[in-house]
């Protein structure tokens, strides 16, 4: 057993990373009312209650919509520019590159504030209208990013070849460079959904009566209540998550893009 | 395929402002009992007024933030808090005197009720006392002074200055120490002395639940309306009975200024002020009651601050009192307490 | 390569559009409230800030949380990475799923958990007690301990990721034939290792580094009031007191903090070349 020592390290250190999804899981099976771990008895009454809690389903469509429509948006506006920063000379193309990534370096808390105070509260705009721009913004950077290294691998030469055998511009856009990056594009998606399925900081101050995110419905039931139910919602959730990037690692090795 | 439709349906709404029904109450109440006040009064509210209400919960700080940011076109139509609360958003020009000749059940409303905030600004709906839940197995309580005391050490959490328990917790510790000068910089001095031996100060008493439940904690100050969260427990909780006595407060109802739809507000707070509501809430045993007509059996009342002699033993800061000094209480408990 | 500039334009400015409107400039203005006060510009938001000890306290609390976290990644980092690129293929490409299976769970799960694990009856103390360490449970909810690992549970798949993926691009023979020369394995990990990932290192501890100073809901649970961090200082400062001097300044030494450690570790990485 020569790779003893590797797997006593990537032991340790998955049980640390994954060791508190696991209880997590174990915590909203339980039987007794309080959080706790080991669970007093097990049973499915919190995981079978989270479908009763009319707050989470509706914040769960919204987080859905934000993280769908987002996510799409974000690549709407992404793609072109992953395009144009790769494949034309542009002046201040450092300044453009640097403008779409800011959302990745400024703080979550700090731009729903902003957004609440200088958007929502002056402008007149929703506070849905208000999250929906704030999750594009932030899935935006990755959309670039993702897509740029994607279309980095693929030769200019052949668009340029589409071109010269009569294909416009656009449809050697469409029929070389878009199914050369569906892989790439696919994978910005899922990064994008998940980040902004799980963004917190945004959120945190973009809210209103019966408009919540569902972290942050999840963070307002706790005030409510510790008991199992929200343990029993994470774990549904990331098994969400996993069934998505497992689909998608199979379809087409999702990992590599990342 | 049905979520997908809700999606493009949101989709579709979220440029637009109006997605509710043409009648709808938005109201903003504490997060604790949801289920049982729907039971109790949304749900019967919602069928005589033909209406929708919309809940916003949250701890009172972030309600109360939120009032005020969006003052000029109010989101909340009516809201229940502490009187402080009121007073404070009274005092900013947030919330509308109210018409008590709407109220039909207001003669019935115990005198400290009626006004508790002066002006007509408020209106309050119950009473709860507020002491010590503790560990009976584990340690005994006698006093309020218990809490900072050698055996609690480590063992011990208090609510958080910002909170409304926290200068009641703050009053009582001064009774207990025989000061009774109303000025609690010297308790906030001491409870910064012991700083390490308290586990944490909370904000939510959900939390201090879970905490009690975990055996992190024995014993913290908590008001009555979250006494059932630990009744319910395997653990055996019991509820103190100081010797200085327990503290006690009121919360209330306010009508946001200018929102437009003071008439259901109206509707909904005669409602439930009547004493037919404020009896099912009671028996419900999720808010005390305000009216005096409300009569319990022995068994509820033991569950709730009831009855005119333990409300009037209370001990009550005025909420003028609370505003005017809190800025000071939060400066000082900043650098001694949370150094 | 395309020369029609006013083409790639059009393609590239509506994403710069959209972040420059809905992104920089309200984050800006929020940035200009400190400087603004009833006298003009002025600087008095930030004196004031500093001047209360409670908040330099959070402000040193923050950064010390912040590089232990970073630093503490790095070198679990390496030791998992190193592990990994040295599995066999199959066995890679599972154990990098497990790796990134955190990332695609909420925070708020994940950070949920250390209450129950970090509790006085919790696993942890169980196994203090049992192994001897104390006679009795000790205190780790609400202190520093607490949230230093919650953040590091949560962050410490981005540095693995970044380390993983810059020492794949190690040619292979490097290690061996740096182990037949003579070089210990400390030699081995500062002249080959080290230099060959710095790039990496850069990236995972940006990313580690600047996300325990943004990360709300691991000291709000973890920590509470007892162990505030700029992000929940914020919080509380917008929510309890309607101060957006405050806020403004601490979203400015957010800011100014990932930028410099973004720089500084750059400059790290390029120095030794």
């Amino acid at each position: 057993m020569r790779n003893l020592p590797i797997w006593i390290i990537l032991g340790l250190t998955l049980t640390f990373m994954i060791g508190p999804f696991i209880i997590i899981i174990f915590a909203g099976a339980s039987a007794g009312d309080a959080l706790a771990f080991p669970p007093d008895g097990l049973s499915l009454k919190w995981y079978l209650k989270v479908f009763t809690i009319e707050s989470f389903r509706e914040s769960f469509l919204l987080s859905m919509f934000l993280a769908i429509f987002g996510t799409l948006t974000a690549l709407l506006l992404g793609i072109p520019a992953a395009y144009a920063l790769n494949r034309y000379k542009l002046p201040g193309d450092e300044a453009i590159r640097t403008i779409v990534a800011a959302p990745i370096i400024v703080p979550g808390i700090i731009v729903g504030l902003a957004l609440l105070r200088y958007l929502v509260v002056p402008l007149d705009f929703t506070v849905t209208m208000a999250l929906f721009l704030a999750h594009t913004a932030l899935v935006l950077p990755y959309a670039v990013r993702v897509v740029s290294s994607s279309m980095n691998n693929l030769r200019a030469d052949m668009e340029e070849a589409a071109v010269l055998l009569g294909c416009t511009r656009m449809q050697a856009f469409t029929k070389v460079v878009l199914p050369n990056i569906r892989g790439g594009v696919l994978a910005a998606f899922i990064l994008g959904f998940v980040t902004s399925f799980n963004q917190v900081p945004v959120s945190l101050f973009l809210s209103g009566p019966g408009v919540k995110t569902l972290p942050i419905d999840m963070l307002a039931y706790m005030e409510i209540t510790y008991d199992p139910s929200v343990a029993a919602l994470s774990a549904l959730l990331a098994f969400m998550s996993l069934a998505i990037v497992f689909v998608a690692e199979r379809l087409l090795g999702f990992s590599r893009y990342v | 395929m049905r979520m997908t439709l809700s999606i493009a349906a949101l989709a579709c709404t979220i440029a637009g402002s109006a997605m509710a029904a043409e009648k709808t109450l938005t109201i903003s109440v504490y997060s604790f009992a949801q289920d049982a006040y729907k039971k109790a009064l949304y749900d019967p509210f919602e069928k005589i007024c033909g209406c929708d209400l919309v809940i916003e919960t949250g701890n009172s700080v972030e309600r109360m933030a939120k009032i005020e940011a969006n003052a000029a076109d109010p989101v909340i139509d009516m809201a229940v808090i502490s009187s402080q609360d009121a007073l404070s958003l009274a005092r900013k020009g947030l919330v509308s005197e109210l018409d008590t000749s709407k109220l039909s059940d207001f003669a019935k409303l115990y005198p400290a009720a009626q006004d508790p905030i002066g002006g007509n600004m408020a209106v309050g709906y119950t009473f709860y006392a507020s002491s010590i839940v503790y560990r009976k197995d584990l340690i005994d309580i006698k006093s309020w002074s218990d809490l900072l005391s050698e055996k609690l050490a480590g063992n011990v959490a208090l609510p958080n200055i910002t909170t409304t328990q926290g200068p009641l917790t703050l009053m009582m510790l001064a009774k207990a120490s025989g000061n009774e000068t109303g000025d609690y910089s010297p308790v906030i001095s001491d409870i910064g002395k012991h700083a390490d031996d308290i586990v944490t100060f909370f904000s939510r008493s959900s939390e201090l639940a879970q905490l009690m439940n975990q055996e992190e904690v024995i014993a913290a100050p908590v008001g009555r309306f979250a006494w059932s969260r630990f009744k319910s427990s395997p653990l055996p909780f019991a509820w103190a009975e100081p010797a200085e006595g327990q503290a006690g407060g009121m919360n209330v109802m306010v009508m946001t200024k200018g929102n437009g739809n003071e008439e259901l507000a109206y509707q909904l707070m005669d409602y439930w002020l009547s004493t037919e509501v404020q009896t099912r809430i009671a028996e419900a045993l999720i808010d005390s009651p305000a009216n005096m007509d409300v009569k319990l059996s022995d068994e509820v009342a033991d569950n709730l601050t009831y009855g005119a002699e333990l409300i009037n033993s209370l001990n009550i800061i005025d909420p003028a009192d609370i505003l005017d000094s809190r800025e000071g209480w939060v400066e000082q408990w900043n650098a001694e307490v949370i150094k | 390569m395309f020369l029609n500039t006013r083409e790639g334009l059009a393609l590239a400015l509506p994403a710069a559009i959209f972040s420059m409107l809905l992104f920089l400039v309200p984050v800006g203005i929020l940035l200009s409230e400190a400087f603004r006060s009833d006298l003009g510009w002025s600087l008095s938001g930030y004196t004031e800030f500093f001047s209360k000890p409670l908040n330099q306290k959070v402000f040193f609390r923050t950064l010390k949380l912040g590089v232990l976290v970073a630093g503490s990644a790095a070198v679990i980092g390496y030791a998992a990475a190193f592990c990994i690129v040295n599995l066999s293929p199959a066995n890679r490409g599972r154990v990098f799923g497990l790796v990134v299976l955190p990332l695609m769970i909420s925070p708020v799960a994940r950070t949920y958990a250390w209450i129950v694990i970090l509790g006085r009856t919790g696993i942890v103390n169980d196994a203090i007690v049992g192994l001897g360490l104390s006679d009795t449970p000790i205190r780790l909810l609400f202190t520093e301990t607490a949230v230093f690992l919650g953040l590091l549970q949560l962050f410490l798949p981005l540095m693995i990721i970044s380390l993983v993926s810059a020492m794949e691009n190690i040619p292979r023979d490097v290690i061996p034939a740096a182990r037949v020369l003579g070089a210990n394995w400390l030699q081995v990990f500062f002249k080959v290792i080290l230099p060959l990932t710095k790039e990496g290192l850069v990236v995972g501890g940006t990313l580690v580094f600047t996300g325990a100073l943004t990360a709300y809901i691991t000291p709000a649970i973890l920590g509470g009031s007892k162990v505030l961090m700029l992000e929940t200082l914020l919080y509380q400062r917008v929510n309890v007191a309607n101060d957006f001097v405050s806020a403004s300044v601490i979203a400015m030494i957010l800011i100014v903090m990932s930028f410099s450690a973004n720089l500084l570790l750059k400059r790290i990485a390029t120095a030794r070349k």
